[in-house]
């Protein structure tokens, strides 16, 4: 560690164990898991990064979105964003939660996934091989060191119009509101 | 006596932390990966401390307090290299008693959460320890008649003059019975069936983010520091700080071994391995200890 | 003169109870809280005093005698607070039951019957005593009918066996030293042969075992437990079934004296090793039994049996530590029992009825009181460091193990940790885990239950940090037996071989505690959801099906069940099934028809003829 890391983390310790501390949330959403696997196991070892898996949304702090996403896996989605504390990073990791991908013309699967919840960053590729994921991971420490992976104070802030939208897709959800809602945009 | 009530747990706190990183360096060389810098647990704690957590009520907040508070207690009264600031207050079995802290404080903590995944966690956590619980107390009673006392640090004095209780002729089977049991002790794999995560996710920690999930893992690294300092206190006799150290890694590292090759048991499975063998081992221990003077 | 005071109260206030009672609920309420309280307050007075002797009436030539000294009072203290206290939790439970005036006045009648018990000095008093005890403990459990009826019979038949031992026992005392006054047969029974002791020993020890549900006589305790109107399953379990082992401390230390009951050889081992190993099957069977159970009481009922264990084992041990940690144990675990019999009230009180583990759940938030008091109850039970228990149960243990026998004291150690599991199941499936739709508007306990929950609470705790209260009476119990006096203080037990020291133990914790609040405040202010907000892998939570009680130990019982059945209670309704044939068959001679009568007294002329005449006539 030289001296510029150590005076780093006494000045800002949050961010900096944020960054190396990055446990994802394993959640299968697509075809794009299949690579994920590799990553955390012996032929990529992601671990050497800080990056584990763990098994609930309340324990981590890094969402990958796998692949594509269906209306109902994006209730699940949202459910397990929720549920994931503050500061949480997410990652769209191949090319069907930009954009739909392959999906374009489904009627069943969400095109635009930034519009649900706020994404940090994404992961283009179809799938993406599993090198990509330390480059947004990498990326990723980049954005938290200069303070712009701040999708979590969006998803706050914003919270009336993420609500909207997803009440559009999936209809009135069950859960109350997690951010108080001023006005209910009617 | 103040200066040993600090030290103590900063010790055991420091090991306990060192062990937690060392754990996943050496499993992952097993595994053939670089695996994560030694300071890694470290990082984890310090990054869930700045996380923000649920709570699901005051008993969730009260039950890991007082689970780490018991671990932090034990730890008193455990002696490492002679150190044990608050020996002579009812010695071992207070020890055996003190030890129930954690899980209850734990469970009681996950109970409020009304997550069926914490409550089958409990349950097999309970079945695990009244599985190992069976040995283990013949083994305790084994070396408690042995030696003809309560106090752990007595029975530390006199292996000094004795020789390791391990290679003793009355208790050689113990502690065999004690390594048997220790990765259920532990809890790692085969054992790790109360924190399975793929099963149960993680059990009773399902609902514990942020600065919960930051005591648990700190109740984590001291629940393994005593489960190992009480095996060398009372079967490796001992030692002054850097041999007992020293002995303290080798056990840990033989349990690190055990655990990166091994699946996990079903419960019944544990159950039936440690009424088994280790089981049967340690009674007939206490026999010879009974009847070899 | 006092005593026959206390007890004159004692039974006169049950009676008058019944009559209040004609003339106005209210009145009759508040005059059972009153004599009981006035009971407690008379018999707490007494505290230090010993007198002997207080004849009191004439029984065909022999006088009755009432005396009181440390064991007495320490019993009669006991049983006096429980008295009082389940008096006053009744006041709501029983409220709008029907025969609430003989309820009350049985309430009390139990309760003057045991005080007469520990307060008798000969033993024509302290059978007749131990009888009314018997038979309104009869009344009050078959006191809700339908299912109860059968418990209390089995109660019954099992009592008056047990009554008809020491009656046995009381007549061939009186042929053999001509007084029945207790200290007299402790003077004459020195003399006595071995094979005499013995005998009256196993006599009184079939009285008290049953009293008290040593492991073969326990049938009954499981189903009076469950089935009587629980503040009295409070104090049957904790005072009444513990009359038990005032009887055995009484014969065995004060009858038959400590020198030589220690030194009777029953066969092949000592009487007491015997006591002993019988002591240890109590405790270890009935525990994990317990595990099986999913009616609270029943579970709760079978711990009864288990703990008892302890005591007797402690009892018959009988080492100055053994024999403290076996009275301090009866204490401690009557206050435990009582608490959570109490808890199981409230709880039963409020959810209309219902004791079932498995539809239970979740009331933590609704009820704090009754959770807290069952949270201290089960550790009491458990033994957990700074609860009462703890102290009796180290004592034992401790015992134990210096004077080599670790079977025994594995028996114990096992028992302990088969009494987590099962008093823990207890706890979550009441309190914890999900809360039942059909509870959500369930309102707190009413005061009157809270208040002996409240008392009982800090109790476990008081006396779980400053042991020497109990232990300090304890002591001169124990060196009126004869016992080398214990080193005691108000915080624990010094000895050379081991000490006990609570206050370092609450210290340490206490400090450790407040370590881990302060690093607890120092993280990120935690954010409060409700019981709904659960992780259900990206589900929202169905509610009142997100709960897992049934089956708790699932794995566990797959392998122990075939090994837990309760053999005695097979063997005991086998006989009581052979027993019924047999008098069936003897019915039968009553025919009904005269001709067959007629028939009889031919034959028995015809047999007398033949007698008389010494068989010549053929």
């Amino acid at each position: 560690m030289d001296r510029n890391k150590i005076s780093k983390w006494l000045k800002e310790p949050d961010k900096m164990s944020g960054k190396y501390s990055l446990w994802a949330l394993y959640f299968c959403t697509g075809c794009g898991i299949i690579e994920v696997p590799p990553v955390l196991t012996s032929r990529w070892d992601a671990e050497r990064f800080g990056v584990i898996p763990v098994a609930t949304p309340r324990q981590a702090n890094l969402f990958l979105i796998t692949g594509y996403v269906s209306v109902k896996t994006l209730r699940a989605i949202i459910r397990s964003y929720e549920q994931m504390p503050e500061p949480k990073y997410v990652v769209g990791f191949g090319s069907c939660p930009i954009n739909g991908g392959m999906y374009w013309d489904s009627y069943n699967t969400i095109k635009h996934l930034d519009k649900y919840i706020p994404v940090d960053g994404w992961i283009a590729g179809c799938p993406p091989r599993p090198e990509a994921i330390f480059v947004a991971v990498t990326h990723l420490w980049t954005l938290i060191d200069k303070g712009m992976a701040k999708g979590y104070v969006k998803y706050r802030e914003k919270y009336e119009l993420y609500r909207r939208n997803q009440e559009k897709v999936l209809g009135t959800l069950e859960w109350p509101p997690l951010f108080p809602i001023k006005d209910d945009g009617k | 006596m103040v200066i040993k009530l600090i030290a103590l747990p900063l010790i055991a706190f420091v090991i306990g932390i060192f062990f937690l990183g060392l754990f996943r360096k050496i499993t992952a060389r097993i595994h053939r990966r670089y695996g994560p810098p030694l300071t890694q647990p470290v990082i984890d704690i310090i990054k869930l401390f700045y996380q923000k957590s649920v709570s699901h009520g005051r008993l969730f907040d009260f039950g890991i307090i007082v689970s780490l508070a018991g671990s932090l207690a034990v730890i008193l009264f455990l002696p490492f290299a002679g150190i044990c600031p608050l020996e002579s207050s009812g010695g071992l079995l207070v020890i055996a008693y003190l030890l129930l802290f954690a899980p209850l404080g734990i469970a009681l903590s996950g109970g409020e959460a009304a997550n069926p995944n914490i409550s089958i966690g409990i349950s097999r956590k309970l079945i695990l320890s009244l599985g190992y619980e069976v040995p283990l107390i013949l083994i305790l009673l084994a070396v408690m008649t042995h030696y003809k006392t309560i106090s752990i640090a007595q029975i530390v004095s006199m292996q000094q003059k004795t020789g390791w209780a391990v290679f003793s002729a009355p208790l050689f089977l113990s502690g065999i019975s004690y390594i048997l049991i220790l990765p259920a002790m532990l809890g790692v794999r085969p054992f790790d069936i109360a924190s399975a995560p793929q099963e149960i996710s993680s059990g009773v920690k399902v609902e514990y983010g942020g600065k919960f999930l930051a005591l648990a893992t700190i109740e984590h690294a001291f629940h393994l520091f005593i489960g190992i300092s009480l095996f060398v206190n009372l079967f490796l006799g001992g030692g002054n700080v850097f041999v007992f150290f020293l002995k303290m890694i080798f056990v840990f590292i033989a349990g690190v071994f055990v655990h990166s090759v091994f699946p996990r048991f079903r419960t019944e499975q544990a159950v039936k391995y440690l009424w088994g063998w280790p089981a049967l081992i340690a009674l007939l221990g206490l026999v010879l200890a009974v009847t070899v003077k | 003169m006092t005593l026959k005071i206390l007890l004159l109260t004692a039974f006169g206030g049950a009676f008058v109870t019944y009559f209040l009672g004609k003339v106005s609920s209210k009145l009759r309420n508040y005059f059972a809280v009153f004599v009981s309280l006035t009971l407690f307050v008379a018999v707490a007075c007494l505290y230090g005093k010993s007198a002997e002797n207080f004849s009191y009436f004439k029984f065909f030539g022999n006088t009755l005698v009432l005396r009181v000294n440390s064991l007495s009072w320490f019993f009669a203290a006991a049983v006096s607070a429980f008295g009082a206290l389940s008096v006053i939790f009744s006041l709501d439970y029983m409220k709008g039951k029907e025969n609430l005036d003989f309820y009350y006045m049985m309430m009390l009648l139990v309760n003057a019957a045991m005080l007469g018990i520990v307060f008798a000095a000969d033993l024509v008093s302290f059978f007749v005593f131990w009888e009314i005890m018997s038979w309104s403990t009869f009344l009050l459990i078959s006191y809700s009918g339908k299912n109860a009826l059968p418990a209390g019979i089995k109660y019954i038949v099992m009592s008056l066996i047990g009554s008809m031992a020491m009656f046995f026992g009381i007549l061939s005392i009186y042929v053999n030293f001509h007084t029945l006054i207790i200290s007299e047969i402790a003077r004459g029974i020195v003399s006595a042969s071995s094979g005499y002791k013995i005998f009256i020993l196993v006599l009184f020890g079939v009285t008290f075992g049953i009293k008290s549900a040593v492991m073969p006589l326990h049938t009954w305790l499981p189903d009076a437990y469950t089935e009587s109107p629980t503040p009295f399953s409070a104090v049957l379990s904790g005072m009444l079934t513990r009359m038990g082992v005032y009887g055995f401390l009484l014969f065995f230390y004060v009858v038959a004296g400590a020198s030589f009951f220690f030194d009777i050889d029953a066969g092949i081992s000592k009487f007491n090793y015997i006591l002993c190993w019988l002591g240890a099957i109590t405790i270890v069977i009935p525990t994990f039994i317990a595990m099986l159970q999913n009616d609270a009481k029943k579970l709760l009922a079978w711990h009864g049996i288990g703990q008892g264990g302890y005591m007797i084992l402690g009892i018959a041990f009988g080492t100055s530590l053994g024999l403290a940690g076996g009275i301090l144990h009866t204490l401690n675990y009557s206050i435990c029992i009582v608490l959570l019999f109490m808890s199981v009230g409230a709880v039963e009180y409020r959810c209309g009825g219902v004791r079932d583990l498995n539809s239970l759940g979740g009331l933590i938030k609704k009820m704090p009181v009754a959770f807290a008091g069952a949270l201290l109850g089960i550790s009491g039970l458990i033994g957990l460091p700074l609860t009462n228990s703890f102290v009796s149960k180290w004592l034992i243990y401790k015992t134990l193990i210096l004077k080599s026998h670790p079977f025994l004291a594995f028996a114990a150690l096992i028992g302990t940790w088969g009494t987590i599991l099962s008093v823990y199941k207890f706890l979550h499936n009441n309190f914890l885990g999900e809360l039942p739709e059909k509870y959500e508007n369930i309102r707190k306990s009413p005061v009157s239950m809270q208040i002996p929950i409240i008392i009982l609470s800090s109790a476990i705790l008081l006396f779980g940090i400053l042991p020497g209260i109990p232990l300090k009476v304890i002591n001169t119990i124990i060196t009126s037996f004869g016992f080398n006096s214990l080193n005691v203080n108000l915080w624990g037990i010094a000895s050379e071989t081991g000490t006990l020291n609570t206050i370092n133990i609450f210290t340490a914790i206490l400090i450790a505690g407040s370590v881990i609040w302060m690093l607890f405040r120092v993280g990120k202010k935690s954010f409060p959801v409700t019981q709904d907000d659960n992780y259900a892998a990206g589900a929202y939570v169905p509610a009142g099906k997100y709960n897992y009680t049934a089956d708790f130990y699932a794995p566990l019982f797959k392998i122990v069940k075939p090994y837990l059945m309760d053999f005695a209670d097979k063997f005991f309704g086998w006989l009581c099934r052979v027993f019924t044939g047999f008098s069936e068959g003897v019915r039968k001679i009553y025919a009904g028809d005269v001709g067959y009568y007629v028939l009889y007294i031919l034959f028995f002329a015809a047999l007398l003829f033949f007698v008389q005449s010494g068989g010549k006539s053929w």
